[in-house]
């Protein structure tokens, strides 16, 4: 069959009646979250995956996976989306990759311009969206073809270069980054082997079998660890809420947009490929680049819909490119990829490049759900604007408890023992402290999903090659991505050492 | 402050790395038909975050602590909220889950704000009360449901 027909395909698991209604739920719970003060993109969807385990209890396994990870998705697209809108109406980003557009976006809603914005965000991040579901249909294929040539030692070459990406980008500290990253894979290791069979660090606990979960591990790090920071410091307060105003942009708003947004989308896309990069780095770059272009560079910054139209695509389209790792290679390039690998892991789906021929409606209905979950963006967030608006408004009061109430019930409705609610706790207050001092708790959740993969990869490697390391060495593609790790890992440390500026990725 | 925490967390992080260390000592070095045995992964990972926790040390202890402008913490009001979580995952599978969540709530609605509290009690309530319905009822999920003494 060709590409088309199973896109067409896709678009048929993805128009499924209750996969649209999985898709808006996801967006409009995502849009919620993402307004929300406290809770991210990353939290939001390791939130809700527990609670699309029971949403979709009653499916066969194959749809109940399409339906969880359409929602999951749906999720994700609408908390970045939500996270712009509280960077445009408060002045505070939502997520890292929003950071940028607070400069121009703030600054058009104090004019009253903020339904404008909101608007050309939308729509930015619908092109954006459709540009990387082009771009997945037609990489798709060539690269799971490539990635099906590809030994045990390539892959674990590969992935060392996924993680080691992930931790040069990611945060303040390479150390601190790295240390997470070994950390997590060591974190993995508890259990059962699944090589050998043999326990490891269980000590005879019988809850310690079948592993750390990750699920747990993930809403403790960022859901749980973001309530108590919030409620650690109790100094913030936050700013006036701009009036929304009118929000259909005028035809010279959009012609001014038109070239920032497909460039924007462009590049996006390109950067999210890139593993580690990932949305914030992209939203960066194509607000310098917009700049750059501008005739009038001075207007950036007080209030230029082209400051707000190229970020907006830029992230979005970044989140779509990073899919294009995850369902081909199977390797998540940030963490918020991982936490989406570890849910369709959970549904015992393994994305890589068998997803495709093993788990066609799956991988094609997720490809065909990111065009209808922007749709739906775009549908519900031109009406609905306002409404979203007074959301910002919740009390956190009731919401943190609440917060905790929902992470703590979708833990148990999964895992369904005690172990798992002491671990949770845990893992949140380590997920405070950790990252008040700067470890990205990205790299940890990385190393956690990919530790497994990495070992078992590497043992067969090891295996075939009668205990010899140099098979990582000898193998032409698994050298070249090792040598690429160490180039990731070594530059910056050189550039540093020059006195260079490094621009760091902060997405946690 | 911050390079106090980096020389703590790198000391652990230095003791966990051994402790692994250790321990897969006492795991098999080979497996059946491979030389490769479950034993190397934690080894190996084990030594690297040893090393990574030195360097880390070395990188804290040679950074002059720089003084952040922090907003202001609420050091009982975060310990009092780990601690009532902590009593909730421990008791919930005990007291059912609409009584602990319900409980659960309430305090924290308390402990964030102290007016209210008629109003606090109906949300906590209503919330662990619909979710329970709704998931066990509706969805044929699990949940701890009434503790056995209640009966």
């Amino acid at each position: 069959m060709s590409v088309i027909s199973f896109l067409l395909d896709g678009f048929a698991t993805a128009l499924a009646w209750h996969n649209l209604l999985f898709a808006f739920v996801g967006v409009l719970i995502g849009t919620s979250v993402g307004v929300l003060p406290g809770i991210g993109p990353m939290s939001g969807v390791a939130l809700l995956i527990p609670v699309s385990a029971s949403l979709t209890a009653g499916l066969p396994p194959e749809e109940a996976a399409a339906s969880a990870i359409i929602l999951l998705a749906g999720v994700y697209y609408g908390a970045m989306y939500g996270g712009s809108t509280t960077s445009i109406l408060l002045n505070t980003p939502g997520e890292s990759s929003s950071v940028v557009t607070t400069l121009d976006g703030y600054q058009m809603a104090k004019q009253g311009r903020a339904g404008t914005a909101l608007s050309i965000a939308a729509i930015g991040s619908f092109v954006a969206g459709i540009v990387s579901l082009i771009g997945l249909v037609f990489l798709a294929q060539p690269l799971s073809e490539l990635a099906l040539t590809f030994g045990p030692a390539e892959y674990f070459s590969l992935m060392v270069l996924g993680l080691c990406a992930v931790s040069g980008l990611g945060g303040r500290s390479m150390t601190k980054a790295l240390l997470m990253t070994v950390f997590g894979m060591l974190l993995a290791t508890i259990g059962i082997d699944n090589v050998s069979g043999v326990a490891r660090f269980t000590y005879e606990i019988p809850v310690l079998y079948q592993g750390l979960e990750f699920l747990t591990v993930a809403v403790g790090l960022f859901a749980l660890g973001e309530v108590f920071k919030t409620i650690h410091e109790t100094g913030r307060q936050s700013g006036a809420i701009a009036k929304v105003g009118r929000v259909i942009p005028t035809r010279r708003d959009l012609r001014q947009s038109a070239g920032p947004i497909a460039r924007g989308s462009l590049l996006g896309f390109f950067i999210g490929l890139l593993p580690g990069a990932g949305a914030t780095l992209s939203s960066f770059f194509s607000y310098v680049l917009e700049k750059k272009l501008s005739k009038h560079p001075e207007r950036f910054g007080k209030g230029e819909i082209a400051g707000v139209a190229a970020p907006e695509s830029a992230n979005n389209a970044a989140s779509g490119g990073a899919m294009i790792p995850l369902l081909t290679l199977g390797i998540p390039g940030s963490g918020m990829t991982a936490i989406l690998m570890g849910a369709l892991l959970m549904y015992n789906v393994q994305p890589g490049p068998l997803l495709f021929s093993d788990h066609p409606k799956i991988a094609w209905g997720l490809i065909a759900s990111m065009f209808v979950g922007n749709l739906m963006l775009l549908v519900l967030n031109m009406p609905l604007v306002k409404l979203f608006a007074k959301i910002i408004e919740t009390p956190s009061q009731y919401l943190l408890p609440i917060i905790i109430a929902i992470s703590v019930f979708g833990v148990y409705a999964v895992q369904i023992n005690t172990f798992d609610l002491v671990l949770l706790v845990v893992c949140g207050v380590a997920g405070y402290f950790l990252s008040k001092h700067d470890y990205p708790l990205a790299p940890l959740v990385l190393g956690l999903v990919l530790g497994p993969m990495i070992e078992n990869n590497m043992r067969r490697a090891l295996t075939t090659a009668n205990g010899d390391f140099t098979i990582f060495l000898s193998e032409p593609l698994s050298l070249l991505f090792l040598l690429l790790a160490f180039l990731w890992i070594a530059l910056p440390l050189l550039v540093r050492k020059r006195g260079r500026q490094v621009v760091v990725s902060e997405e946690y | 402050m911050s390079t106090r925490f980096d020389r703590y967390s790198s000391v652990v992080f230095t003791m966990i790395g051994v402790f692994f260390v250790a321990e897969s000592g006492s795991i098999s070095a080979s497996a059946y038909g491979s030389k490769v045995g479950p034993n190397l992964f934690p080894l190996g990972l084990g030594i690297l975050l040893i090393l990574l926790s030195l360097r880390l040390f070395w990188e804290a202890s040679r950074k002059k602590s720089e003084q952040k402008a922090t907003p202001a913490v609420d050091h009982r009001r975060l310990i009092s909220f780990v601690v009532l979580t902590f009593l909730y995952a421990v008791v919930m599978e005990w007291m059912g889950y609409v009584l602990s969540t319900s409980l659960f709530l309430f305090c924290a609605f308390w402990l964030m704000n102290k007016e209210n509290w008629w109003k606090s009690a109906m949300i906590a309530c209503s919330f662990s009360l619909l979710v329970y319905y709704i998931y066990v009822d509706g969805l044929k999920g699990t949940l701890p449901g009434w503790p056995a003494w209640l009966n």
